[in-house]
């Protein structure tokens, strides 16, 4: 697949998803609002609770920055969920156009979630421009130019990450009628285990350390803590090191699945 | 350019009882079923044919198409399409085909057609001039230049499917394939897209396999048929032979003059066929061959006829004949 195919496959899917206004703001404000309210009564109730003023290394303030960073991060890790799903097109056989194309199926649809970044990446420069306007920089004191090159690289290897896994989910469309329960399953396990729930420095030591060698790590926690400077830059090379291991299994996955259910195809719908 | 052999394509498909109970047990027992949807059929379609596939809902066309179009894969036997075998979906191959689906849309739903035939252009790596070219005699001869920048979920049903054939030939493919291209169009849709087709056939000659369920699509664009019935083929070759092989029925029209000499007695007619109609005006059977003669004769002598008319059953009904009687064999 050409660079230009790609590039041309993103900008229309990204025009696409900017065509439908209210769905963006709908999207973007209660997304935001949701996430960041329940956090933001469940800290408050822990740290008067606890009497304590820091509680597994964060402040009250502290904590806040770490998720309004963190949800931010899941939206451009998690926006690749967008509607055209390769379960939808395996189910409705909307796979059959592209199987004819003289492009690889993977590459259409990667390209395609890219291009379903961009209202992502839009309301992430406005929530984080709002927070920032709003509390001053406070418990923002870590970031720095290094850490956000750390951070930004830490979340296009998540980004890539996240996709692989929920495309190898989405390919056992073609012996399963549905696949949404695994799809839910997923979003659960790698919002808990990826830190995007609750920081990670908050488990017992030894599912802590244990973590450190499953891929969910990699998804939200790292991309928060390398661009808060919450991590160093050895930890943050290991993290990258496991995450990349892990993409070359998960996408090694992918491809075999995808290779044994292509020959179940019945191409439905037409 | 296609060269088809012994292609086969089995289902395997799973058996339910019905009822509650039947769908708690087949959480932990099912019964499968083999769904033979192709039974072993050889085929040639040369450069600039268009080659009709009629057959019932479930006869296995569109499972032929996809195998043919590289979609799904067959159980046994081979096909080569331009030198490929389709399932291996080489590039080389895909470059040089086309499918167009009547029930399926293929272009990008929310975005106005030319941003689709864009993302067309490099998926297909054709060379800008060539691009306009064809996307300028392809809107003009279809009459759709002016919905190019209309958004393809505000176009009607007839505009969408002639933005779909634009965004088929593009890239000037050499083998085409038209699963029921004119499904659920008005008339004039329909009469303008086969003079289309025909048209493009005269001026490209890709081979074209066309299955469609109006018998108009049929008879206007195929010189050469392929009728297929439960998987198999039962006939392959000219459109005008069918009816000479298989239509053994002629239909007898006799028109009356308003002081005929006697009233028509319909009991009298039935014994030479179905009588079709009978009143005052006009008497109309179909009648087998042999009785052509017995029947005319009876009517010119029993009633002052205007004019007489006998004519072969039309294709259609010789179809939809031949397939009623083969639903009635296996019942």
């Amino acid at each position: 697949m050409t660079a230009r195919l790609f590039l041309q496959v993103m900008s229309m899917e990204a025009r696409r998803r900017m065509s439908y206004r209210v769905d963006f703001w709908i999207n973007a404000v209660a997304g935001f609002v949701a996430e960041f309210a329940i956090v933001w009564f469940l800290w408050k109730a822990m740290f008067a609770e606890s009497g304590a003023d820091v509680v597994a290394g964060f402040s009250f303030e502290q904590v806040l920055v770490y998720y309004v960073v963190a949800i931010l991060v899941g939206k451009l890790v998690r926006g690749t969920e967008f509607d055209g799903q390769p379960s939808e097109d395996i189910y409705q056989g909307g796979l059959n156009r592209y199987l004819v194309f003289p492009a690889p199926y993977f590459g259409m649809k990667y390209a395609q979630a890219a291009g379903a970044l961009l209202p992502a990446v839009v309301q992430v420069v406005i929530f984080g421009a709002a927070w920032w306007l709003i509390s001053g920089g406070a418990g923002m004191e870590g970031v720095t130019p290094t850490g956000t090159a750390m951070a930004l690289a830490a979340l296009a290897l998540a980004n890539m990450l996240y996709y692989m896994m929920a495309y190898t989910l989405h390919c056992i469309s073609f012996w399963a009628d549905n696949v949404w329960s695994l799809l839910v399953a997923l979003r659960f396990a790698t919002g808990l285990l990826g830190g995007l729930m609750v920081p990670l420095a908050l488990f017992p030591d030894g599912l802590r350390r244990a973590n450190e060698f499953l891929p969910f790590r990699n998804l939200f926690a790292l991309p928060a803590e390398a661009f808060l400077g919450r991590t160093s830059f050895d930890a943050w090379l290991e993290g990258m090191v496991v995450g990349g291991v892990w993409l070359v299994v998960v996408t090694a996955v992918a491809r075999l699945v995808w290779h044994r259910g292509q020959l179940q195809y019945s191409g439905i719908g037409i | 350019m296609i060269d088809v052999r012994d292609l086969t394509k089995t289902y395997t498909v799973h058996e339910k009882a019905p009822g509650l109970v039947g769908s708690i047990k087949s959480l932990f027992v099912r019964k499968k079923i083999a769904k033979h949807a192709v039974k072993g059929v050889s085929l040639q379609v040369p450069e600039g044919e268009i080659l009709g596939l009629v057959g019932p809902n479930g006869a296995g066309k569109t499972t032929l198409v996809k195998m043919l179009a590289g979609i799904i894969h067959p159980t046994s036997g081979s096909a080569s399409v331009l030198g490929h075998t389709p399932w291996e979906r080489d590039n080389a191959f895909r470059s040089q085909i086309a499918l167009v689906m009547g029930q399926k849309a293929q272009l990008w739903w929310d975005l106005p057609a030319e941003d689709g035939f864009l993302l067309l252009k490099e998926i297909y790596r054709i060379p800008e001039e060539r691009y306009k070219a064809n996307l300028a005699y392809l809107a003009e001869t279809l009459d759709v230049t002016k919905h190019l920048n209309v958004q393809v979920r505000r176009l009607s049903l007839g505009e969408r499917m002639k933005m779909e054939l634009i965004a088929a030939l593009l890239h000037d493919p050499k083998v085409v394939f038209l699963d029921e291209p004119t499904i659920g169009l008005d008339l004039t849709a329909q009469r303008s897209i086969r003079d289309f087709l025909l048209a493009y056939r005269e001026t490209h000659k890709p081979a074209v396999i066309l299955t469609s369920h109006y018998m108009e699509d049929i008879e206007r664009l195929c010189k050469r048929i392929v009728i297929i019935d439960d998987g198999g083929f039962i006939y392959d070759g000219p459109l005008e032979e069918v009816a000479a092989t298989y239509a053994n029925q002629k239909i007898v029209t006799a028109h009356l003059k308003r002081d005929g000499m006697a009233r028509v007695d319909r009991g009298a007619l039935e014994r030479f066929g179905d009588v079709l109609a009978a009143d005052d005006l006009q008497v109309k059977l179909c009648v087998s061959r042999e009785q052509v003669a017995e029947a005319s004769a009876y009517i010119l002598e029993q009633h002052d006829v205007a004019d007489l008319n006998i004519e072969q059953e039309d294709i259609g009904t010789v179809i939809e004949r031949i397939f009623a009687e083969r639903r009635k064999g296996r019942a």
